[in-house]
């Protein structure tokens, strides 16, 4: 039995969480910015599988990884544009327009790959190691024994996801941008009556959901699998929706979300090789652990909120 | 008129409104011929019942609607006022009824919204919390700057809004009845602080239909009725009893023959209700009345007395806090809608489009929606089609709903035919009790007739009626006895309307005269 | 007149997205194929047309296998109809579709039954599962407030893992090479309904009953009128005196019943053995169905011809030229997207309705005049 926990749990282990739960994160900071600013965006899962094979190409074209990401970013940004002229200016649903999203995640990008490439279902045939995010080994920390094999060694963009947590905070949270998106997904009315242009905030919050869908979909294609292929995503533009949702639409709280989810995969891949344990049933885990999270968040948020009003009630009264 | 025109060169107008008419795209005339100006540093009041055209006129002046005739003058000068924001750069303010605050901002971050002070990329936050507090200070506005809007009292919101509007340069400031949603010791604070706004050289606009509060706050007055201007006053110059004269005004009698009442059995019994909202505010205050069989008792009151908590409550929206609620003998508290229209409970609600009907669904849908279970419609498992059509086609007739035919969507109706719609339902499935809450609120001459004829049909061939109206002419005409509201209380109390005047009845609706407890028990109780 | 008139327009709008759909599909032919011309030509007439040399003739058997791949499709399509209607975003019919094909595929396997009892239990058990599984988002939006667009998308996942685990763990057949059940028994099995290679089993003529079922359902009994009036206005149907609650859960669990019929019939009818290794699409196609069809049933059969022609078309054009077959995921979306947009044409249906007002009134005068007399 001590075999087993040294097998599962090891610094390998608490690397592999960080480097699978990196691309659920960016997309969760997409599912964040859309939902705040009232634009939830269930298209992630297909902007994702996309950029993720632009990413590829791109790199390819170019022979650069940095070109590769920044391209697939753009085609994120683009998706989001396509999404805001449907839901905003055509007033499609903008559940129905995600819906469709996904739709071309799914078949239009095998469609994609063979007009651009003639290519059937994957790219390994154009993958070499040089047009690949570049890891990272970080001086000193490098050095250090256990830390270092779990912090050191990531892909450029594992890092930038846990960095971006911050940074979405932060525009959220003290620039003038988060606010009209927190203010038009809260109020808008409220944003309207001091001047803020609505569509204009929620244009640019579907626009930013792409980019960090571009993120995830690049780091998928370009690191993780190191070549596109269909059915790559797997539903984490889903998974990122739930982490979205578990988190109450935090960074922060996302990033927590993300990780259970991650720890939950790794488990996956370390246990599935082991005798008399069912790779699938691990394999649901994940998915179980977000509906769970789910339910008790939303419930424990019911909660809290009829508190506060309570609470604030009984000041009143004083 | 010489002497008027003196004045008026020798006192600066903030606001000159000339000659306004407001013809909305429905046709419905909300403004007409209405001239309203105020003096710089007064605190105006706009005075007039629900539905005088207050509302129209002050979005005009606040650039939220255009004026279809007539100009607008702020500080002397010709504007036109197309969007908020130029009413904001003329330096017009206005807190709207409905909070306009984002709950998970900071006080200081709503503030700031859509202007906010930066450093660098980011908002200065302590920047926005130092302006927020100079400004609060200033005009001794006591607030927190840092608390999220979500976490303070309503009250403290007002004070928010009204803040919003002076740190974006307003010198006229609209209130659009801030008390409505207050206590009565944030009422007093908010009256401190306006008053010191004033003597700071601010002009302050103050929409209200409660007498005492304008007695108290404000310098002049320009009273509205039935979108109409009523004239100017000085508020010291005039009295309670000539302002709710001109206020409180039948502008039309319809003709409606009515035989005398003959009361039978007792069918509602409403029982020391008493009910505090949301904020801790209390809009009932122990209440009591009956209805009986064939007869009609009306509510009378201006908007926001209780009526509508009240209604609420006979039909299971809201829980009383105490009291006893009878339909029949039976108590109806805490019971589901369904087993309340079981008792034989109708009810046509006040907001239609909300409560009243489904919008995209037929005339039949519609009509089906409180009798989809009855017997006589299925078989089995089916609906019995030819029988819902038919009796649709009947309802159809005996109720002149103007239509296509009976699969025509409910949208696509007049606001009239819908109105009848939701009437032939709830009058045809022979109920013992019917609460008509505002029954022919915004709807044309010939329907408003219609229902109120078919209304009283009802009570003579012995339905118990409770008819709560904002339409005075409605409440008097119609009712055998009449109560009326104010301040979540019943305050009056008659068995004869024919005896009654529009003044008289002005003035217990607004609060100015009240029946004591021997004469509202002699009445309340038959 | 009005009526007619507005059904004509929204005709002609739906036509103009279809068309539109499919110009994008052939800009995007244009720049992928070398024969883009053969590509169209396989796409739009082919499934229904052969071609020998100079000679067209009517291809009956492509449209037999275009009547077999609106099989799950009408079901699904169907589900989505009801689960829609009540105004709940519930995703979960293609997790339906699975557990409804692969519980039958057991009781095909495992429990032998006379011959004409034996479809139909495996049948209805699979639907049941399927209800189940849409039946859980539903609670748990109705009791907790979690949002059934998310758990719904999750729990499809959670099912596909754990059939996948019994497949793989428990019954698979490890005979054979690639991951599969044991062969059915033969009496489980849905006949076909013509000869041929095409797959067309009676499944397609259960699959209209229920189209006249569900219809049925929704526009003529009470569960369905309050399924609609809910799905409208649930403020409205609570005022009524309807219990908006269970019957959001009801519809719920009509859907996931109808899409794992589909599922069950589909894997019955179409295969030997249960060999689904990932979810099978069939309800994201049901959702596209249901936008088509405006959430009427009546509607769903010329949905699911459509995009099952189209399907057979792409299919086509895959064999036949350059062009893969996954274009089908291009027009499907251009064509939901133009479809479901409240804002496509509406400067035309605002003029319609300005004009109808205009005409209504005369109508009114006239009438009013009349009567005066």
């Amino acid at each position: 039995m001590s075999g087993f926990w040294s097998t599962v749990f090891n610094a390998d282990f608490v690397f592999a969480i960080f480097r699978i739960t990196a691309p659920i994160l960016f997309a969760a900071l997409g599912a964040i910015i859309a939902e705040k600013a009232g634009v939830t965006n269930i298209g992630l899962d297909g902007m994702m599988s996309i950029s993720a094979l632009f990413g590829t190409l791109i790199s390819y074209w170019t022979q650069s990884w940095l070109v590769g990401v920044l391209g697939a970013v753009l085609v994120g940004m683009i998706l989001g544009l396509m999404m805001g002229f449907f839901a905003l200016r055509l007033r499609t649903d903008i559940i129905l327009t995600g819906i469709a999203m996904n739709m071309l995640g799914g078949g239009g990008t095998i469609f994609l790959l063979y007009m651009f490439t003639g290519l059937r279902g994957n790219t390994s045939s154009l993958s070499s190691p040089n047009i690949l995010i570049p890891t990272l080994n970080i001086p000193v920390l490098k050095d250090i024994p256990v830390l270092g094999s779990i912090f050191s060694g990531h892909s450029v963009l594992t890092y930038l996801a846990f960095i971006l947590v911050f940074v979405v905070r932060f525009m959220l949270n003290r620039t003038s941008t988060g606010l009209n998106i927190r203010a038009v997904g809260e109020n808008s009315d409220a944003a309207r009556s001091v001047g803020i242009s609505v569509k204009r905030v929620q244009y640019i919050a579907l626009i930013m959901s792409g980019a960090l869908a571009g993120f995830g979909g690049a780091f998928m294609s370009m690191y993780y699998s190191q070549s596109w292929n269909v059915g790559m995503i797997a539903g984490r533009g889903f998974i990122a929706l739930a982490a979205e949702a578990m988190g109450r639409s935090q960074p922060v709280g996302a990033m927590f979300s993300s990780l259970i989810f991650g720890f939950a995969q790794a488990l996956e891949t370390r246990v599935s090789g082991i005798q008399g344990v069912s790779s699938f049933l691990v394999a649901a885990i994940p998915y179980l652990v977000t509906i769970i999270g789910l339910v008790v968040f939303v419930w424990s948020s019911r909660r809290k909120a009829d508190k506060r009003r309570r609470q604030i009630s009984t000041s009143d009264w004083e | 008129m010489g002497a008027a025109n003196e004045t008026a060169q020798n006192i600066e107008l903030a606001v000159d409104m000339r000659n306004i008419s407001k013809v909305y795209p429905n046709g419905i005339a909300a403004n007409q011929n209405v001239n309203f100006s105020v003096r710089k540093g007064e605190i105006h009041a706009l005075i007039g019942e629900n539905g005088a055209g207050k509302s129209t006129l002050v979005k005009m002046l606040f650039g939220m609607e255009q004026a279809t005739e007539g100009e607008i003058f702020i500080n002397g000068k010709e504007v036109q006022l197309t969007s908020p924001a130029q009413a904001i750069e003329h330096g017009i303010g206005m807190v709207h009824q409905h909070l306009m605050l984002v709950p998970s901002l900071t006080v200081a971050e709503n503030m700031v919204l859509g202007m906010p002070p930066k450093k660098g990329i980011a908002i200065d936050y302590q920047a926005a919390v130092r302006m927020t507090t100079e400004i609060a200070e200033r005009y001794h506005f006591n607030i927190d700057a840092e608390k999220r809007v979500m976490d303070i009292p309503v009250g403290m919101k007002q004070k928010i809004e009204i803040l919003k509007a002076l740190l974006r340069g307003a010198e006229i400031l609209i209130l659009d009845e801030p008390t409505a949603v207050l206590t009565s010791n944030e009422t007093v604070e908010l009256f401190q602080q306006l008053r010191h706004l004033r003597d700071n050289g601010f002009t302050i606009i103050f929409i209200s239909h409660r007498l005492n509060e304008i007695k108290e706050l404000t310098d002049r007055m320009t009273i509205m009725r039935g979108g109409r201007f009523m004239g100017v006053h000085d508020t010291a110059g005039i009295s309670e009893q000539e302002i709710s004269r001109l206020m409180v005004g039948r502008d039309v009698l319809l003709e409606l023959e009515k035989d005398q009442a003959n009361p039978q059995e007792l069918v509602l019994s409403v029982e020391n209700v008493s009910y505090t909202n949301e904020w801790n505010k209390l809009m009932l205050d122990n209440v009591s009345f009956d209805v009986r069989a064939g007869e009609i008792v009306g509510i009378a009151g201006v908007e926001g007395n209780g009526q509508k908590e009240l209604v609420d409550i006979l039909f299971g929206l809201r829980n009383a806090h105490t009291g006893e609620v009878k339909v029949n003998n039976e108590s109806i508290l805490g019971k589901s809608q369904r087993v309340i229209r079981e008792m034989g409970v109708s009810l046509i609600p006040e907001d239609r489009m909300l409560y009243g009907i489904a919008a995209t669904g037929s005339i039949t849908d519609n009509i089906l929606a409180d009798r989809y279970g009855n017997k006589e419609y299925n078989a089995g498992p089916f609906f019995k089609t030819k029988k819902i059509q038919k009796d649709t086609e009947q309802l159809i007739k005996e109720y002149r709903i103007v239509a296509r035919n009976q699969s025509q969507q409910v949208d696509m109706l007049s606001g009239g035919n819908i109105q009848k719609v939701v009437v032939a339902r709830e009058f045809s499935s022979c109920p013992n009790l019917i609460i008509a809450d505002q029954p022919t609120r915004g709807i044309d001459v010939g329907a408003t007739e219609f229902i109120r004829k078919r209304l009283l049909d009802l009570s003579r061939e012995g339905a118990a009626v409770l008819l709560v109206s904002a339409d005075l002419s409605e409440v008097m005409e119609m009712s055998d006895r009449l109560l009326i509201f104010y301040g979540g209380e019943i305050v009056a109390s008659f068995d004869q309307t024919s005896t009654l005047t529009d003044e008289v009845m002005g003035e217990y609706m607004l609060g100015l005269r009240r029946q004591d407890k021997k004469e509202l028990e002699e009445d309340a109780y038959v | 007149m009005y009526k007619r008139r507005m059904v004509a327009f929204n005709i002609l709008r739906g036509l103009a997205a279809i068309i539109l759909a499919l110009a994008v599909a052939a800009i995007f032919i244009f720049l992928a194929s070398d024969e883009p011309f053969e590509a169209l030509k396989q796409l739009l007439i082919a499934p229904l047309v052969s071609f020998r040399g100079e000679t067209a003739a009517f291809n009956v058997q492509s449209l037999y296998q275009i009547l077999a791949l609106m099989i799950p499709t009408m079901f699904t399509g169907l589900g989505v109809c009801v689960m829609f209607s009540a105004d709940m975003f519930n995703l979960g019919g293609e997790g339906a579709v699975m557990a409804g094909g692969f519980v039958a595929a057991l009781i095909g396997i495992y429990l032998p039954m006379p011959a004409g009892v034996h479809p139909v239990v495996a049948v209805l058990v699979g639907a049941l599962v399927g209800g189940l599984v849409t039946l859980i988002p539903a609670l748990l939006r109705v009791k907790v407030g979690a949002s059934e667009m998310v758990s719904s998308l999750m729990f499809n996942y959670v099912v596909m893992y754990i059939i996948m685990h019994y497949l793989n763990n428990v019954f698979a057949d490890r005979s054979k090479g690639s991951t599969q059940s044991f062969p059915f028994i033969e009496t489980v099995k849905i006949p076909q309904l013509v000869t041929g290679g095409s797959r067309l089993t009676y499944g397609f003529l259960i699959a209209l009953v229920f189209v006249v079922i569900t219809a049925i359902f929704m526009y003529r009994t009470r569960w369905g009128y309050q399924i609609r009036m809910i799905g409208i206005n649930s403020n409205f149907a609570k005022y009524s005196g309807m219990s908006v609650a269970s019957t959001l859960i009801l519809a719920q669990f009509i859907g996931g019943l109808l899409s794992g019929m589909g599922g069950a019939i589909e894997v019955l009818g179409r295969y030997n053995t249960f060999l689904w290794k990932e979810l099978p699409g069939y309800g994201w196609t049901g959702i596209t169905i249901a936008i088509l069809a405006r959430n009427n049933p009546a509607f769903v059969p010329f949905a699911a011809f459509f995009l099952a022609y189209l399907d057979r078309g792409c299919q086509l054009m895959s064999t036949h030229s350059d062009v893969p077959s996954e274009m089908i995921a291009i027009i499907q979306a251009s064509i939901f997207l133009f479809f479901a947009a409240e804002q496509f044409l509406s400067g035309a249906r605002q003029k319609l309705v300005v004009k109808n007002a205009k005409d209504e009134l005369a109508a009114m005068e006239a009438e009013t005049a009349q009567e005066g007399k």
